[in-house]
């Protein structure tokens, strides 16, 4: 019995407008910082309740879209509200109401200007991001996808650091320039798909080759920077370092998957033989991402500066698992991506946890925390090693998947066996020790020598309440992956179908039927 | 376009034209009104702005199904035209509206409302031409009157060189516009644009010299009223130095007028001529696009700013005008009624924060507004957003409009490179928001405190929004408004 249909009730539509509504409630009524505060976390764990039956009703045994919504939207364009979650987007939309959540109580006690934009910036990204992931019209999609840039533009700037207007401007012209080249993809995908925008009739339609390698290269531009992938990852490490904590946490925990959400939702099913035509090139840059960028984190000096070119490598895992075309690869990139979630946010608390108390972020002028915080000590060390993709962590799940699933990959357009890929690889499993493990060994081992450092105090029990559930989901993803890897079996043994059959069949049939038409087109 | 002669004798015919007299009649009867009107009243602008909606409704209540054509072929009342009239009152009454504060201690404060109704009145003509005549007497008059409006405030120095510079390459412009009239005339012997083009089509030899200097001649005319590169370069002196609210008046209402006529040409004379207005269009569109976008970076003051924004947004509306589809067409009305609501409503926030000596006008004068005015700063950001393109606000939907006509007609390449530069443009536009939310306040503020300009940011801020959600109802109006043209 499909639960969800019975209860017939548009759970994405709450998920996405209640922060919303939210945030304007707030904005009108609600006066004084204290009261701000505990409305919005009222509002966003109002969100994750709501966002929670999509998980617990879930049926893992269909790849159709589920909690579907249809509405006619702007008539002229054949633009619809059309919303709706398969296994590979559900786990992003509560994991996104998980961190908003997270992120309201870190920002309890270290924002003190300008509470109330904050926490509605907050909720406004929140709807934002929900409907990019529940999205099934492609100009729906691109709607939430740039609205978003909005409120991340401001969190940045108004809160960040001192280079803020710098990094937050150079974020917002990146992904913009990235995202107008997918615009255009998506209009001329609506004129040869017979003027609709919805993503699954994308998904149907036979492209023949010559398109889409030219979507694919539009769509590559704009979710490479979003991932982001060497070599247009540069707005990243100043983007989170100049950000605010809370909004570290959601760059790491879900901007940096919408990027990779897209090859998955985009590329792969609408454009299978593109995608299988670019393996090689997906695959040497995911490689640049995994070792080259973590000879480059190993030699950062500020901790957050460091956490991001870790994410960076850890999303070449991501990417190099999307182009593998194998069920283990693909369910361990969106593993990966989910864990990232967790372990890349809760990294960055750890350094926010440090910076409020000396406010800065350099490496060289902690030293010996461990004396003064055991508690945070223990903490950070956990998820340190569950960055490096120590066994028990959700991390290695991932990573192993990806490197299972790489090793059995034969893409059709390579000419070097995917094996050694998967060796290059490895050397990750390594590297990412080097980098973690110096840097908790500079700011947290050794001997308490800075005054500065002495006078710190250990973690209030607000601070450890944030980090308890993302430390029992990295530990339960990490044990007993079983439950989510039940919700991605069949949606990816269904991606994988649609992006291993070419469409070039399909397409030179149809240019049989019509030959008319398509000489008008060309 | 069906010629619909109208069938009954002349006294008919006025009928057509009453919105023109009403606004005829009202502007001459202000001059003499306003002699017996104490100074520092607003009764002159307030019966102006009337005016303007009596117009309106009568424009309205008048709209028939099938359109209009007076006086022989000199005079069209179609949906097309009660379209774009209405954007002309509405950008009209509310510059009226952000004049009424920022000019009251002006002298001879009548004329200036006067002034502003002949420009309208030119600009009425202008949207109902279907013949060169009537299309060069309401450019004419709308184009003095901007001339003296934009010198309005005699004493002070650079509003008399923008005058002057606009007056000088203003009357340059329409003598050019008139040579090209004059050798397509030469060729087929019509003012009448249907009928031109007519002879045009049968002539055949469609690109004999005369009929290409016409061409040429009669776009770089009626690009210099609209502001499209290379006759751009008025746009930001003449900005800089006109009263603000004239700035606003001639960033909106002129472009409508231009572009209206630009379409009736388009549609009616030119369709033997494609490939070549095409080639000209093209080029012009990416000058447009890479000049406005560019140069608009560089500038420190947010009138020159918006000058080269507005180049920039002319060139995009260009697209429209290229697509040369109905589909197109509709983006241009749609692309200039956003556009309208949100040059409005920055101009209006500008204007608000007039100070004393300072006229709220470099980009610096906006840190830290949002500590200040977190209204008028969100509302700001809104407009900015907007303009930059960005969704859930109306100037998303403006772009998207015109991009897709022209993606329909195969210009994929120039919207490629139109999608490339708006992100370039969303530089300034951040920019400002910069200035606003993440800089400290500098200089104490100074506000206006106006009733109607608070609503005029209000309801522009509210439509922008609603426009960028629900933007159905709007693209609707303009495809049936669409109907007396093709």
């Amino acid at each position: 019995m499909e639960l969800h249909n019975v209860l017939d009730f548009p759970i994405l539509s709450l998920s996405i407008f209640l922060p919303l509504a939210g945030a304007l409630v707030i904005w009108l009524f609600v006066k004084g910082d204290d009261a701000v505060k505990w409305a919005s976390l009222a509002v966003s764990i109002a969100t994750f309740v709501v966002t929670l039956p999509l998980a617990l009703v879930f049926d893992t045994t269909t790849a159709h879209m589920q909690f579907e919504e249809f509405q006619p939207w702007i008539s002229s364009f054949n633009i619809n509200y059309h919303l709706g979650v398969d296994g590979i987007s559900m786990p992003f939309i509560v994991l996104t109401s998980l961190l908003t959540v997270i992120c309201v109580i870190s920002a309890w006690r270290c924002i003190e200007k300008r509470v109330k934009e904050y926490m509605i910036a907050f909720l406004v990204l929140e709807t934002t991001l929900i409907g990019v992931f529940s999205a099934l019209d492609a100009v729906l999609f691109y709607f939430f996808w740039e609205a978003l840039l909005i409120p991340m533009y401001l969190i940045i700037g108004i809160w960040g650091g001192k280079n803020r207007v710098y990094a937050t401007l150079k974020f917002f012209l990146y992904t913009l320039a990235g995202s107008v080249l997918m615009l255009i993809a998506l209009l001329a995908m609506y004129f040869e798909a017979g003027k609709t925008f919805s993503l699954l009739a994308f998904m149907d339609y036979p492209f023949n080759l010559e398109w889409q390698i030219w979507i694919f290269i539009a769509f590559f531009i704009a979710f490479a920077v979003k991932v982001p992938m060497w070599p247009v990852h540069t707005w990243l490490p100043d983007a989170h370092t100049e950000a605010p904590t809370a909004g570290s946490v959601i760059l790491a925990g879900i901007l940096l998957k919408m990027g990779a959400y897209g090859f998955l939702r985009f590329s792969l099913p609408m454009l299978p033989d593109a995608s299988q035509y670019f393996v090689p090139f997906m695959v040497a840059l995911s490689l640049v991402a995994i070792v080259y960028i973590s000879f480059v984190a190993m030699m950062q000096t500020d901790m957050k500066r460091l956490i991001a070119y870790s994410s960076i490598a850890h999303m070449g895992f991501v990417t190099l698992g999307t182009f593998m075309f194998t069920q283990a690869a693909v369910e361990g990139a969106v593993i990966g991506m989910i864990s990232h979630g967790f372990v890349a946010a809760a990294l960055f608390l750890c350094v926010g946890v440090m910076y409020d108390r000396l406010h800065t972020r350099e490496i060289g002028d902690y030293g010996g925390v461990v004396n003064v915080m055991p508690v945070f000590a223990a903490v950070m060390l956990f998820f340190c090693m569950a960055n490096v993709a120590l066994p028990g962590a959700s991390a290695f799940v991932g990573e192993i998947m990806v490197l299972i699933g790489t090793f059995e990959a034969n893409p059709v357009y390579m000419d070097v066996s995917t094996k050694w890929v998967a060796i290059a690889a490895t050397t990750s499993v390594v590297l990412s020790a080097c980098y973690t493990l110096w840097m908790y060994k500079r700011v947290v081992m050794g001997d308490l020598v800075k005054d500065s450092v002495k006078s710190m105090k250990d973690m209030t029990a607000r601070e450890f309440g944030f980090f308890v559930p993302l430390m029992l989901l990295t530990l339960w993803m990490g044990l007993y992956p079983v439950p989510v890897l039940d919700l991605l079996h069949v949606s990816v043994e269904h991606l994988i179908a649609q992006a291993t059959t070419s469409k070039l069949d399909a397409a030179a049939a149809l240019v049989q039927a019509m030959p008319v038409v398509d000489a008008a087109h060309h | 376009m069906a010629n619909v002669t109208f069938p009954f004798p002349f006294p008919d015919h006025l009928i057509t034209l009453l919105p023109e007299m009403i606004v005829a009649i009202m502007a001459m009867a202000l001059l003499l009104i306003d002699v017996f009107i104490t100074k520092g009243s607003k009764v002159t602008a307030y019966l102006a702005i009337l005016t303007t909606i009596v117009a309106g409704v009568a424009t309205v209540s008048l709209q028939s199904s099938e359109p209009l054509v007076a006086f022989y072929g000199f005079f069209v009342f179609d949906s097309f035209a009660v379209f774009s009239k209405v954007l002309i009152y509405i950008a009209t009454a509310m510059a009226m509206i952000l004049s009424l504060e920022f000019m009251k201690d002006e002298k001879h404060v009548g004329e200036y409302y006067v002034l502003m109704l002949f420009a309208m009145l030119g600009m009425m003509l202008m949207v109902s031409s279907n013949n060169f005549v009537t299309m060069y007497l309401g450019l004419e008059l709308m184009a003095l009157s901007v001339y003296v409006l934009v010198a309005f405030q005699r004493e002070v120095l650079r509003a008399n060189e923008a005058a002057l510079k606009y007056f000088i390459l203003g009357a340059l412009s329409s003598g050019m516009l008139l040579y090209g009239v004059t050798f397509l005339y030469g060729v087929t012997g019509s003012f009448e644009f249907a009928v031109m083009g007519e002879k045009l089509t049968q002539g055949g030899g469609a690109t004999s010299a005369a009929v290409m200097l016409g061409l040429v001649f009669l776009i770089a005319g009626l690009g210099f009223k609209v502001s499209m590169a290379p006759f751009h370069m008025w746009t930001p002196d003449a900005y800089e130095g006109a009263p603000s609210p004239i700035t606003a008046f001639m960033s909106v209402a002129p472009k409508v007028a231009g572009f209206v006529v630009f379409m009736r040409i388009v549609v009616d004379l030119l369709p033997s001529l494609q490939p070549q207005y095409e080639a000209i269009l093209t080029g012009m569109a990416v000058l447009t696009i890479a000049i406005g976008n560019l140069a608009a970076i560089a500038q420190r003051n947010i009138k020159r700013m918006l000058a080269y924004s507005t180049v920039g947004h002319v060139g995009f509306v260009m697209l429209g005008l290229l697509a040369g589809t109905a589909a197109g067409f509709s983006g241009i009305l749609v692309y200039l009624s956003i556009y309208l609501v949100m040059t409005m409503g920055v101009f209006a926030v500008i204007i608000l924060m007039r100070r004393e000596g300072i006229q709220g006008e470099l980009l610096d004068d906006f840190a830290g507004l949002s500590r200040v005015r977190p209204g008028y700063a969100l509302a700001m950001g809104l407009f900015m957003f907007s303009m930059a393109g960005i969704p859930f606000l109306g100037g998303f939907w403006a772009k998207y409009v015109v991009f897709i006509a022209a993606v329909e007609a195969g210009h994929l390449y120039l919207v490629l490179f139109a999608l490339l530069f708006s992100a370039v443009g969303a530089f300034y536009y951040l920019r400002v928001v910069k200035y606003i939310y993440f800089d400290e306040e500098r200089v104490a503020f100074n506000f206006i405190e106006s009733k109607p300009m608070q609503a005029t940011v209000i309801v522009t801020a509210i439509l922008i929004v609603a426009i960028g959600v629900f933007p159905d109802p709007l693209l609707e109006m303009c495809r049936q408004a669409l109907g007396g043209l093709v």
